[in-house]
């Protein structure tokens, strides 16, 4: 994302991938594999912003990255969730549930 | 800072910068592997997956959208999820596709006739060289009276401004030898004619200025469609002799099959080309200047020289040779030669009209654009939240942009491939709905300039009716659109902004279309309200057309009496057919609403010394009946009678408009009258003495002013081209073959064609007319039900937005009346700024339709109210509907909306 103004939108990949962590250790390629694979094709995280985002939460202290060897052989950085980034997981998700339910009520509604 | 650490900071970045190409180099390579496992060889998996991932060192500047390969592969995911998006709601898109494709499809449709009417250049090699040269007697305010031939060859030798300049004359002919005499479509021509156009026979060659003669030619050349209807397409056609009006020719050459002579023709294609010297039998010997025999030209201007270059050398010339040759060319008559573009002068008339349903169905095309940018809008509330969360994912504000076009651009595109393929279709359809009369419609073709338009206004509408939305969808700030959807109806206050205006456009767009038509209709109300003088209705007429051979010694009808006797005796016996009552017969120009003339200069005895006068008269022959047929009344004097016949006193009739032109004070009745412009051998030359008053008819069109003319007893001056008129209550069908069977038993090798009704004949000069009209009216029907379902659209998605605020009212009180005339009145305003806006527009554009209006304003103020109120009550009650359900809703269901 261009200008990453938006806390909520950030919050939105960060919580993506956080979930996706909270399975185990991953590189960056598996994650954005995980995250289309599990929604169907619908939802592509581009690289422009997955590493930036994953950098971030490194520095923010929600991940840690270790050079590690992938099941083909191969060097890979794996991301694994640090406890700071447990809770911060457990946040957004209580976040993001509220907010869908709130929208959800308003569409059953109508 | 120091310089150690700020060392140590670098180093620190390049760690950084390898590490992180390590992980973007083995991200790549993972993915290229799995691209590997899925089939693709090592070399295109490696290659999709850089692509995928974009240039990585580009990426890392963050350059990416210059990136051609990345860009095209953005392209590519945008077009996939256009299309699941287009797919998951079938219902929105098949009635967008539906409603672009009419609308593109009807630009197409008018792009391709206006493409080959007006824009494309004329088949022939520098057609912008190509003019008509026409003479005028701008003394009495007279155009395109006919050339002579020795103006023909001085305008050919002397004047200096053309390559070349040929006569271009068509006249009937009679083919004999078949089972039936059949008239065909002949042009007499100069030598050079094909020369000039620069056209090759397909087979054969066609006449040069090597075959000249002083009469015909005796090798003709024939068109492709007549090798086909008399021959068969048979290749040994050249050396065929065949006879036509008594004359044998031999066919030279067959003319290649998109040949048709640019200019106009009797009312057929032009099916035999031949040339004359026109200084020779049958033409009048010796050539006179002031015999104006050859109807039209054509010719070529040196290169270089511009149409108003020549024109200017024209006009020296012309002053020149009148001041040489002072008794053929009075000072009053002011004679001058005007030039014409070739293509100016066959779609002249049609320009004004094609550009105007052009512009109107470009109207239609946009009012459907914003239905559909309405439409989106409405969709775009409930896809801002699917954007939000892409734009979370990473995607760029010109990222999502450029996806919401791509499916608008999408949906235009599968639009713009439905119209062109039900275009092609229907196309010979759609051709007939066009008046026959249209010039070069034989070149209407799906041409790469017509795909290229197709292409071009689907690009464009799809950026029109996809922008709007797009925009309003991405706005800068996503977490207000988050919460703001969540909340509801806070959302809309943006876009319905957007919608209002968007249907006062639509208002304004139709108002403009609708008072067009308005504008055309009350021209036509007023056309078909004109009294025609005449009486067409239970009139059949006929035409019939004496050879005239080259050589006078073989011309059976060369004798005033000889032809006047003929006409008598046809008269008698289709006069005696079972079912008619009444029967004349009159000369080619007597037939209203046609297209041949014969316009004379004449001399009034009781004038004559006013030289500065030179009258110009339409001179028609008539028998005794036409007049009492046709139920135009005679005003003074007396009607013509049979003893007004060559050995009798020589007389006339003449119209009202003439009487009043040249005797406003006086009685025309009882004065003598001398045209020129006659063969020297004519009896017309004598001084003839007009004997009644007769009422004007509308013979040059209802909506021209009548010209003044003479009617000469056909007894008199019968001539060889005749139009036999029956009041009649019979089938003209069947009435047509019996005049045939009677005129063939007095002479079997004149053929009789051209039959049909007067108002068949009155209901084609209309016909240009109705299909503006008709058309521009559809058009305007279409844009007023778009509007009326733009306008409902909206209007009913503000009530439910309101649902909640109308509940609160209704709960404090409000009755349903107070609510209605709320919601009404915000209707209103939306529809008051749209008239205003349309009627600004018209006050603009009606202009361009003052040629197309009769009788009619460009600002007529009639049309301009009606127009807007129709307009407006229509707008209301599509505001009202939807207004009347917000209210029927109980107040506590109401409230508890939100």
């Amino acid at each position: 994302m261009g200008q990453g103004n938006s806390d909520v939108l950030s919050g939105t990949l960060a919580l993506l991938v956080l979930k996706t962590l909270a399975r185990g250790a991953m590189h960056g390629y598996g994650i954005t594999l995980h995250i289309q694979r599990v929604s169907n094709e619908v939802l592509r995280v581009e690289e422009g912003s997955l590493y930036p985002a994953l950098h971030r939460m490194e520095q923010d202290g929600w991940i840690r990255a270790e050079w590690g060897v992938s099941e083909n052989n191969r060097r890979a950085r794996y991301y694994e969730l640090t406890a700071k980034g447990r809770k911060q997981l457990a946040q957004e998700e209580k976040n993001w549930n509220e907010l869908t339910q709130a929208v959800t009520s308003v569409l059953q509604f109508v | 800072m120091s310089l150690l650490s700020r060392l140590q900071g670098l180093l620190r970045i390049k760690k950084l910068e390898r590490e992180l190409d390590e992980e973007l180099r083995s991200h790549v390579a993972m993915r290229a592997q799995d691209n590997e496992a899925a089939g693709m060889t090592p070399e295109e998996a490696r290659h999709k997956a850089q692509q995928q991932f974009g240039n990585t060192t580009l990426m890392k500047e963050d350059a990416r959208e210059m990136d051609i390969v990345k860009w095209m592969e953005t392209a590519g995911q945008n077009l996939r999820y256009a299309l699941r998006m287009l797919r998951r709601s079938p219902g929105f898109t098949a009635v967008a596709i539906l409603t672009l494709a009419l609308g593109i499809g009807a630009n197409v449709a008018t792009f391709t006739v206006v493409h080959a009417v007006l824009l494309n250049p004329l088949p022939f090699a520098h057609p912008e060289q190509l003019v008509r040269a026409y003479d005028d007697l701008r003394g009495s305010n007279t155009q395109d009276v006919g050339m002579s031939a020795p103006e023909l060859w001085d305008l050919r030798d002397k004047s200096g401004v053309f390559q070349e300049i040929s006569a271009a004359w068509p006249v009937d002919a009679n083919l004999t030898g078949g089972e039936h005499p059949d008239r065909l479509e002949f042009l007499g021509t100069s030598t050079n004619y094909f020369t000039l156009l620069g056209v090759r026979a397909q087979l054969g060659r066609v006449y040069t200025v090597e075959d000249s003669q002083p009469g015909f030619t005796e090798g003709i050349t024939i068109s492709d469609g007549f090798w086909h209807r008399m021959f068969g397409a048979d290749p040994n056609v050249l050396g065929k002799k065949i006879r036509l009006d008594g004359d044998l020719y031999t066919i030279l050459g067959v003319l290649p099959p998109g040949f048709r002579h640019p200019g106009s023709s009797l009312g057929s294609e032009v099916e035999v080309f031949a040339a004359a010297g026109f200084s020779a039998a049958p033409f009048p010997v010796p050539p006179q200047r002031t015999l104006r025999m050859v109807p039209a030209t054509i010719a070529r201007l040196k290169p270089g020289l511009s149409v108003a270059q020549a024109q200017a050398r024209l006009d020296a010339f012309t002053a020149q040779l009148s001041r040489e040759f002072p008794v053929d060319y009075p000072a009053a008559a002011n004679w001058g030669v005007r030039l014409v573009r070739v293509q100016d002068d066959l779609v002249g008339k049609v320009r004004t009209e094609l550009l105007v349903l052009f512009g109107a169905v470009g109207c239609v095309l946009l009012i459907a654009c914003v239905n559909l940018a309405n439409l989106l809008l409405a969709r775009s509330a409930s896809r801002q939240r699917e954007i939000a969360i892409r734009q979370a994912l990473g995607a760029g504000h010109r990222r999502l942009i450029g996806q919401l076009l791509t499916e608008s651009m999408l949906l235009a595109t599968v639009s713009g491939v439905v119209a062109l393929i039900t275009v092609v279709l229907l196309k010979d359809w759609l051709l007939r709905l066009a008046p026959a009369d249209m010039p070069r419609l034989n070149e209407v073709m799906l041409s790469p300039g017509v795909l290229l338009f197709a292409f071009a206004v689907s690009i464009v509408t799809g950026v029109i009716f996809g922008l709007a939305p797009a925009l309003q969808t991405v706005r800068p700030n996503q977490v207000t659109n988050l919460r703001e959807s969540s909340r509801g109806s806070g959302s809309s206050k943006h876009q319905m902004k957007i919608s209002r205006t968007l249907v006062a456009l639509e208002i304004a767009l139709s108002l403009v279309l609708l008072i067009g038509a308005g504008l055309l209709l009350r021209s036509f109300w007023h056309l078909i309200d004109v009294r025609p003088g005449f009486d067409p209705h239970h009139v059949v007429t006929a035409k019939i057309w004496l050879s005239v051979p080259n050589d006078p010694a073989e011309d059976n009808y060369r004798t005033t009496e000889k032809r006047a006797a003929f006409h008598r005796e046809v008269l008698r016996r289709v006069g005696g057919l079972a079912g008619v009552e009444q029967a004349a017969v009159g000369s080619q120009n007597s037939l209203p609403m046609g297209s041949t003339h014969f316009q004379l200069r004449f001399t009034i005895e009781s004038l004559a010394a006013d030289s500065e006068r030179a009258p110009v008269a339409e001179v028609v022959g008539i028998s005794p009946d036409y007049f009492p047929l046709l139920k135009t009344p005679l005003l003074r004097g007396r009607a013509l009678g049979e003893a007004d016949d060559t050995k009798g006193q020589r007389v006339a009739l003449v119209n009202e408009t003439l009487a009043r032109k040249y005797w406003p004070e006086g009685d025309a009745v009882g004065q003598h009258i001398q045209l020129t412009g006659v063969r020297p051998q004519s009896p017309n030359t004598q001084w003839i003495t007009i004997v009644g008053v007769v009422g004007d008819i509308k013979s040059d069109g209802l909506d021209a002013a009548t010209a003044p003319r003479i009617y000469l007893p056909v007894n008199q001056s019968p001539s060889y081209a005749m139009v036999v008129y029956l009041r009649t209550n019979t089938d003209p069908g069947t009435l047509g073959d019996a005049v045939r069977r009677e005129v063939q038993s007095i002479d079997p090798s004149i053929p009789v064609f051209g039959v049909s009704t007067m108002d068949e004949v009155v209901a084609k000069y209309l016909e240009q007319r109705r299909f503006a009209l008709e058309l521009l009216g559809v058009f305007a029907g279409v844009a007023l039900l778009l509007a009326s379902i733009g306008i409902y659209g909206v209007m009913a998605y503000t009530f439910s937005q309101r649902t909640n605020e109308i509940g609160i009212r209704m709960a404090m009180g409000a009755q349903r009346g107070d609510i209605l005339r709320i919601a009404v009145g915000e209707g209103a305003l939306v529809v008051a700024f749209g008239l205003a806006a349309g009627l600004a527009g018209s006050l603009v554009l009606t202009r361009f339709l003052q040629t197309m209006l009769f009788d009619v304003k460009p600002t007529d103020p009639i049309t301009f109210a009606g127009i807007s109120a129709l307009l407006a009550a229509v707008a209301l009650v599509a505001c009202f509907v939807p207004a009347r359900r917000a209210t029927r809703v109980d107040p506590l269901v109401a409230l508890r909306h939100e």
